[in-house]
């Protein structure tokens, strides 16, 4: 059976189903998605927590890295797409007309599954979305690429040379990297797809390491295929599987005593 | 088990031989088009190099000649066989110059003897185009004659059996006035000096009698309607000038009769009916290039060369200027020692110096080289002469004659003439001129290849100028911002538009633009200012308005709305157009700019040839850039996105940056094309070889001058060799870009390589 990290066991458990509004970070409402023809969600419905960290898992193709990348409006990239119903941040649909995608996507980041630091210095990679808001001030600028790579644990690897490409970093530290830019504009949810598929055992724990310490300022989401991860990092767990999802509970529940068939046949790997 | 895996090994050798024939086969590929690239180059400087080869001279043979008196001059004729002089006692000696059948060289073939009842005084020539020769005598009469060599090819009984048709050569002589001596002096008194040209019938005398006085008699050839007689009518004109006279020159247009005197030469007009004036007096300049010893006319009559004690030559010419026409210095040659004496080539501006140390020089005037130096013989010099063809060089030394063969195929050509400056023949100043061939054989010819590599490089900006803007927003919006769809079909509509041969192309920008640009001309400039500009207009609104209704219309759709923009402008340009040339042009922009302004206007004209090479360059530049930019990995451009960035911004920042080595070598290689692009030029522009940067003129390019000229020029000439030099230079202009366009797209891509 999956061990549950013991160093989060401190968070308190709630009631995921009636947050209170302080509480919510992010409220999915009837949420159905096609792609062309073909649905590829079914009415997801779930509030995720402030200040939390929520894994979605689930075998692959069951629609896990879609849900996420509608929080963002990623999804809007990919022509064909539909999305009908809500999702709710600050009780604002983000779907609604009047809605400007990229001040969303300010205000919820993503990193996804590959690192993908831009062709550009250490330093020029941080300070990225600062600049795309038109921060021009230098110790402004310094400040946040210390905080925001000291906040991805990244700091005093590279502090020496933050004017180096960042692709002379090894695949561990620009993940962590892409993970500094993001944090460096501060947004409120911080989704992560995948973070450490493309990365070792070590790195790997480096990350996880990085989003226990991330939820104290951010609300997180990860997905990931890997079931120990999200044992280990998150605090409640959505499962998805086929577009549907099947069961959504705090991380140590879902994992021991799982209400569904499907999440116990998953979870203890009879199929995925 | 062993023997199934040993199985195994032996039917894969089939699968290795033909890994190695494909390895083998590509390498191969590749050498060959580095070979070919390698014969072309090779080949060009193949072609090329002999213009820069030095002169060479190959003594031939030598013979002597019986001395009875002094030699005068010397020559020979075209196939170099015979040759004749012509002695101070009046005899006109021919002779063989080779050794055949039973003849000899040094064998005299025909002697002529000029007489008259009074003594021989003087002796002149004319230049060498005309050859013919003058005796002055005692009693102010002269004779002139010319040697005239009659080409045959007999049949023999010899030749019939060998079916091979001998030329033979025979040598001749013509007098002028049937050998009655004509007048030159009415007074009869000796001829101390004298000088003639003719123009055919008219002939022109010029003399010095009682050493300070300048006699200028003018045979004007009259013919008689009833006879068909010509009849000769002198008009005698006689000029004391102060001092004695050391030198005259008639020009063989009659025009000019110049004598020199010490340091200054009187240039005497006489083209307005006979009467003689003086022009001008133009001093030799002297301090700075020493006493002036002796006077020359150069061949094309136009130069005239001055030497002087120190050993230079000095060329002058007329040059226009406030005053009229005027003779002005021009440039010096170095002779190393006093020259003695001058003798010119037939039709080339080649020139032969005799130095008093012995010294042999030959000049070229144009291209200011010094060709040759040195002694070719040990004896001394006394005269030399080339043949009409400039193959050959007889030269009188005190020991005798000799036969050089004279290899200098393209004096004209030097590394000056050619990227430098030059003073031409009656040019107001020195230019870059490019004009490869004129009216007579004695031409001079401007061989600058500066104004033609000019013309390239100004087509290919103004074709860049038209473009790049286009080609590389149009690959940048279809890569980036186009729906999938859409740009399944747009890309290969434009790619197809590589494939259109340029030679339509240039066809509708000389046939069709060129005169639609002339008679719209407000309204051409102004679709190219206000369709941009209504564009970014339109876009500008089109972000200001609210968000609800701009979400109405897709991203990929949104662009459709500027069609109805870009078309109404362009009608309402061409509308506007004769309004506004009636209101701010007076009814004529053309006009208007070449008065008002002072703006040459050609119909065929860059604006032109930047629209139709632009279009032509477009594709290019426009499917590798697409490449570039569509190839950026989606997941920086989601990076970016998911960073709050706008596409725009992630265009800007991250997909440009990265899409930046494609990028410049797109543009690199839409310049390669213009650079190298013929038909659109030849036929869109006026192919004017003119040195400047106004878009209303035309241009002459290295390939359309290629391409204009090579069909014309005589296999071997000096013009058939430069217009491959050209070839050369285009050669380098792309194999230059290309480079660089390497070189810098390799540091981009060091610097924004992408995983």
């Amino acid at each position: 059976m999956i061990s549950v990290n013991p160093t989060k066991s401190t968070t308190d458990k709630l009631d995921l189903e009636n947050l209170s509004p302080e509480q919510t970070a992010l409220s999915i409402k009837n949420l159905d998605l096609f792609y062309g023809e073909d649905q590829a969600l079914y009415d997801v419905s779930m509030h995720v927590p402030k200040n939390r960290v929520t894994a979605f898992i689930g075998p692959s193709g069951c629609g896990k890295s879609t849900l996420l990348r509608c929080i963002n409006r990623m999804n809007d990239l990919v022509e064909i797409c539909k999305v009908q119903g809500d999702i709710e941040l600050h009780g604002k649909n983000i779907y609604d007309k009047d809605v400007d995608v990229a001040a969303l996507r300010r205000r919820i980041g993503m990193v996804f599954q590959r690192p993908n630091p831009f062709p550009k210095s250490i330093y020029e990679n941080v300070v990225y979305g600062l600049r795309l808001q038109g921060v021009k001030d230098r110790r402004v600028l310094d400040e946040a690429v210390e905080t925001s790579l000291r906040g991805a644990a990244l700091w005093d690897e590279v502090k020496d040379r933050l004017n180096a490409s960042a692709f002379s970093l090894s695949g561990g530290q620009q993940q962590r990297l892409v993970i500094a830019r993001s944090i460096a504009i501060e947004p409120e949810i911080l989704l992560l797809d995948e973070p450490t598929s493309a990365l070792d055992p070590i790195s790997t724990l480096t990350i996880e390491e990085l989003i226990t310490d991330l939820k104290k300022k951010f609300t997180v989401v990860i997905v990931t295929h890997n079931m120990q991860q999200a044992a280990r990092v998150s605090d409640q767990t959505a499962f998805l599987y086929m577009g549907k999802l099947i069961e959504y509970a705090d991380t140590d529940t879902l994992f021991t005593t799982p209400s569904e068939k499907q999440t116990e046949d998953y979870i203890t790997g009879r199929y995925g | 088990m062993a023997s199934q895996s040993a199985e195994q090994l032996s039917a894969n050798r089939m699968r290795l031989v033909k890994d190695h024939a494909a390895r083998y086969g590509v390498t191969a590929g590749g050498i060959m088009v580095l070979v070919a690239l390698l014969l072309i180059f090779f080949y060009l400087l193949y072609v090329v190099q002999p213009i820069f080869e030095s002169v060479d001279l190959k003594k031939v043979n030598s013979f002597e000649l019986p001395e009875q008196s002094n030699v005068e001059a010397v020559g020979m004729e075209e196939q170099a066989e015979i040759g004749y002089r012509f002695l101070s006692d009046g005899e006109l000696q021919f002779f063989s110059l080779i050794d055949k059948d039973e003849r000899k060289a040094g064998d005299i073939l025909l002697t002529e003897t000029i007489k008259t009842g009074a003594e021989i005084t003087s002796f002149g020539s004319s230049l060498p185009v005309n050859s013919q020769y003058v005796y002055g005598f005692s009693d102010g009469s002269a004779v002139v004659v010319q040697p005239k060599f009659l080409v045959s090819f007999p049949e023999t009984a010899a030749t019939a059996k060998t079916d091979r048709v001998e030329r033979v050569i025979t040598p001749r002589v013509e007098y002028k006035n049937q050998g009655e001596p004509l007048t030159v002096d009415e007074q009869q008194r000796p001829l101390q000096r004298l000088a003639y040209e003719t123009d055919g019938d008219g002939m022109l005398f010029a003399a010095v009698v009682e050493q300070n006085k300048l006699l200028v008699t003018h045979y004007v050839a009259e013919e008689n309607f009833m006879t068909g007689e010509v009849s000769l009518t002198p008009k005698y004109t006689e000029i004391p000038l102060n001092s004695a006279i050391d030198d005259i020159v008639v020009t063989p247009d009659l025009r000019q009769v110049l004598a020199r005197r010490g340091n200054r030469v009187h240039v005497f007009d006489v083209s307005i009916n006979g009467e003689v004036s003086e022009r001008e007096l133009m001093p030799a300049r002297s301090r700075e290039l020493g006493n002036a010893t002796g006077m020359y006319l150069l061949a094309g009559a136009s130069s005239i060369l001055l030497t002087h004690d120190t050993g230079k030559v000095s060329q002058w010419f007329e040059v226009p200027g406030d005053e009229g026409r005027q003779y002005q210095y021009i440039r010096s040659f170095e002779a190393g020692s006093p020259v003695t004496n001058i003798e010119v080539e037939y039709y080339r501006r080649t020139f032969y110096t005799l130095s008093e140390n012995g010294d042999m020089n030959i000049f070229h005037t144009t291209a200011e080289a010094d060709l040759y130096r040195g002694k070719p013989s040990e004896a001394t010099i006394e005269a030399v002469m080339v043949d009409p063809r400039a193959n050959y060089l007889l030269m009188k030394t005190d020991q005798g004659y000799g036969i050089y063969d004279v290899d200098n195929e393209h004096p004209e050509v030097s590394w000056s003439a050619i990227w430098q400056e030059v003073w031409y023949e009656g040019y107001p100043e020195p230019d870059y001129t490019w004009q490869s061939t004129g009216g007579s054989d004695d031409f001079e010819s401007k061989f600058s290849l500066v104004p033609i590599s000019f013309g390239t490089i100004k087509a290919a900006a103004y074709a860049m100028l038209f473009a790049v803007p286009i080609g590389l927003a149009a690959a940048v919006y279809t890569a980036y911002f186009m729906s999938p769809s859409v740009r399944k079909f747009v890309k290969p509509t434009v790619e197809i538009m590589e494939a259109l041969p340029t030679v339509i192309l240039g066809f509708l920008a000389g046939l069709w633009l060129a005169p639609l640009a002339e008679a719209y001309l407000p309204g051409f400039i102004s679709v190219i200012i206000l369709v941009p500009l209504a564009v970014i207009v339109t876009a500008a609104l089109w972000s200001t308005l609210p968000t609800r209704i701009r979400n109405k219309v897709s991203d990929g759709r949104a662009s459709l709305l500027l069609i109805p923009v870009v078309l109404f402008m362009g009608w309402l340009s061409f509308e506007l157009s004769p309004w506004v040339e009636q209101i701010l042009f007076d009814g004529d922009a053309r006009r208007y700019l070449t008065n008002e302004l002072g703006v040459t206007f050609d119909q065929r004209n860059s604006l032109v040839v930047g629209i139709a090479m632009g279009f032509a360059v477009i594709p290019t530049i426009f499917s590798i850039a697409e490449d570039a930019v569509f190839s950026v990995p989606k997941h920086l451009s989601n990076g970016s996105l998911a960073l709050g960035a706008t596409p725009w911004q992630t265009l800007t920042k991250v997909v440009l940056l990265t899409a930046s080595p494609g990028i410049f070598s797109a543009v690199m290689m839409g310049l390669g094309r213009a650079v190298g692009e013929t038909m659109i030029v030849l036929m869109a522009t006026g192919n004017t070889p003119i040195m400047d940067w106004n878009i209303f003129e035309g241009m002459r390019t290295l390939s359309a001058n290629i391409a204009v000229e090579m069909p014309e020029s005589e296999v071997g000439s000096s013009h058939y060799r430069i217009l491959f030099l050209a070839a050369f230079v285009l050669f380098i202009f792309t194999f230059f870009f290309n480079t660089i366009a390497e070189f810098v797209r390799q540091r981009l891509r060091d610097k924004y390589s992408s995983m």
